[in-house]
């Protein structure tokens, strides 16, 4: 009896609302669309960096003519760092033959390369590759106060070449579209509270008659609000539900065939869509929940 | 069942609705509230539902200190025991006789069996039993009243308010209605009405208590209007 009345109230007030309360669902849906797009940003931000941080190696270049005493000597020095799992000496002439396999479809480029500006490196393994600073540390570099260039002070070392400078960029891009994207968002979220809160008082205004004659035999406060409340729930859900379709939409459509043109990319999945689908109902939530005690204020103490 | 003690109400604008206005009403009471438009008729009914506060003085329905109602619960529940029937009847348009005193009802979470048996109940006896499925539109003013009188005692309150229930009937009419709400008083129903009717108040020769300018000029029983 109860549960009927609420779904029958939230009905009626709804339709009788039609344009008003559409207005509402669709600014709630691109509110949460956006904000769930700025979560994803953010996801498919931490899996490159995860990734990079995960394969890549550190090199550390050394200084030429190579005396294998300073190599057995840098090796065991990084042996004995904790990061550190294994760091293999390669020769000139094997870094050539990586240059020239790597750029095998460039021939100008190969043929326009003397071998002798490849240098000699220590490719290093790391068993935490969070740690890979350590590197760079052990090997006393670090950039110089007057040029800002990294200068090492280990004998025989020429230059370090860990990700620190690709990781800080990735980092920069992903403050900027993260905090971007919530901006817009947070923006977006108040004009869909403002929009539910505004389609709550003209319901309340389409049935100030009915609530009057409530008010009069006695209905509770709650039993007055609750309709109105369930109406702006329901609005910002359908919003809701719209903006994870649309967020696995965007990934089926967008996402997925970039996966096939760059594999080397990994990219967010469903499970990570379906991760943030709470975080946008708990948004929704939020707004029907502000939308009511903004729209509710001082129109219906008894 | 009804006692303001020493009552006074300022609006905002300095207007003096009432002034120092005690009045007693004891259970099973008819009272005719009467005096000139601006009288402070309508501030005291206003008063008695808590809808507004008094400037001065306490106001005590069914024994409860009003100013001591909280918002929450205390008034609703104070509601649920006072019937308030308007001269403009204040019916749904939407709504069948039936849905509108069943609103009543169901507003205050009666269950569907409650609203079944006395919906039925109440309608047949203000006189309306073959009018359930009629909509307010197509009664007449003296039965859109008697559903407004249906909807007031469907949940069997301790005081019926009345204000100017005859202001839009014709004489005949409103003899019927007089004569409604004296059966309601019969069966243990405390009676308030507001009014001008000077007719029905000279014909029933009820307890009459006059306001003038916020003031209680007049409290007499089997009294006439002037």
């Amino acid at each position: 009896m109860r549960l009927e009345y609420y779904f029958r109230e939230t009905a009626s007030g709804l339709r009788r609302n039609g344009v008003v309360a559409f207005a509402a669902i669709s600014t709630a849906f691109i509110a949460l669309f956006l904000f769930g797009l700025a979560l994803l940003i953010g996801k498919q931000l931490d899996i490159v960096i995860e990734d990079i941080t995960r394969n890549v190696e550190v090199t550390i270049y050394l200084t030429d003519p190579v005396n294998p005493d300073t190599v057995a000597h840098l090796q065991t020095k990084l042996q004995d760092l904790s990061a550190v799992e294994s760091a293999e000496f390669e020769t000139k002439e094997e870094a050539y033959q990586r240059f020239v396999e790597l750029f095998r479809e460039q021939q100008t480029l190969v043929e326009n390369t003397d071998p002798e500006t490849i240098p000699a490196s220590l490719r290093v393994k790391l068993t935490d590759t969070a740690q890979y600073e350590q590197v760079a540390a052990a090997m006393g570099c670090a950039p110089d106060e007057d040029t800002g260039l990294i200068v090492c002070t280990e004998p025989g070392v020429r230059q370090v070449r860990d990700y620190s400078a690709l990781l800080e960029r990735l980092n920069t891009i992903k403050g900027v579209l993260r905090y971007g994207m919530l901006f817009v968002a947070i923006v977006m979220l108040v004009s869909a509270v403002l929009l539910v809160a505004n389609t709550l008082r003209m319901g309340m205004f389409a049935r100030r008659k009915e609530i009057g004659i409530m008010r009069l035999v006695g209905a509770t406060n709650w039993r007055i609000r609750a309709p109105f409340l369930i109406e702006g729930l329901v609005e910002s859900l359908i919003g809701a539900i719209f903006a994870v379709i649309f967020l696995f939409g965007l990934k089926v459509i967008a996402i997925d065939r970039l996966r096939g043109e760059v594999a080397f990319l990994p990219l967010v999945r469903n499970s990570d869509v379906m991760t943030i689908a709470p975080w946008i109902l708990l948004a929704a939530t939020v707004i029907a929940v502000i939308a009511g005690t903004v729209g509710m204020r001082r129109f219906l103490d008894v | 069942m009804i006692s303001l003690q020493r009552v006074s109400k300022t609006y905002p604008k300095g207007v003096n609705a009432l002034e120092d206005v005690s009045i007693e009403i004891d259970k099973g009471e008819f009272v005719f509230l009467v005096g000139p438009s601006g009288s402070g008729k309508s501030t005291s009914l206003r008063l008695l539902l808590k809808e507004e506060e008094p400037t001065a003085g306490d106001v005590y329905v069914a024994g409860k200190n009003l100013q001591r109602l909280s918002s929450w619960s205390g008034v609703p529940k104070l509601r649920r025991n006072i019937g308030t029937v308007f001269q403009d009847f204040k019916l749904l348009q939407d709504k069948t006789v039936f849905e509108n005193v069943a609103f009543a009802l169901e507003v205050i979470g009666k269950p569907k069996h409650v609203i079944d048996t006395r919906v039925p109940e109440i309608l047949e006896y203000v006189g309306l039993g073959e009018k359930l499925n009629n909509y307010p539109d197509e009664l007449s003013g003296g039965e859109q009243q008697r559903v407004s009188i249906a909807r007031a005692c469907v949940n069997r309150p301790l005081v019926l308010l009345a204000d100017e229930p005859t202001g839009n009937l014709d004489p005949n009419t409103s003899v019927d209605i007089m004569r409604l709400l004296d059966k309601v008083n019969k069966i243990g129903t405390t009676v308030l009405m507001a009014t001008h009717d000077q007719a029905i108040v000279d014909a029933m020769r009820k307890r009459v208590i006059q306001l003038e300018g916020g003031r209680l000029v007049r409290d007499q029983s089997r009294g006439v209007y002037a």
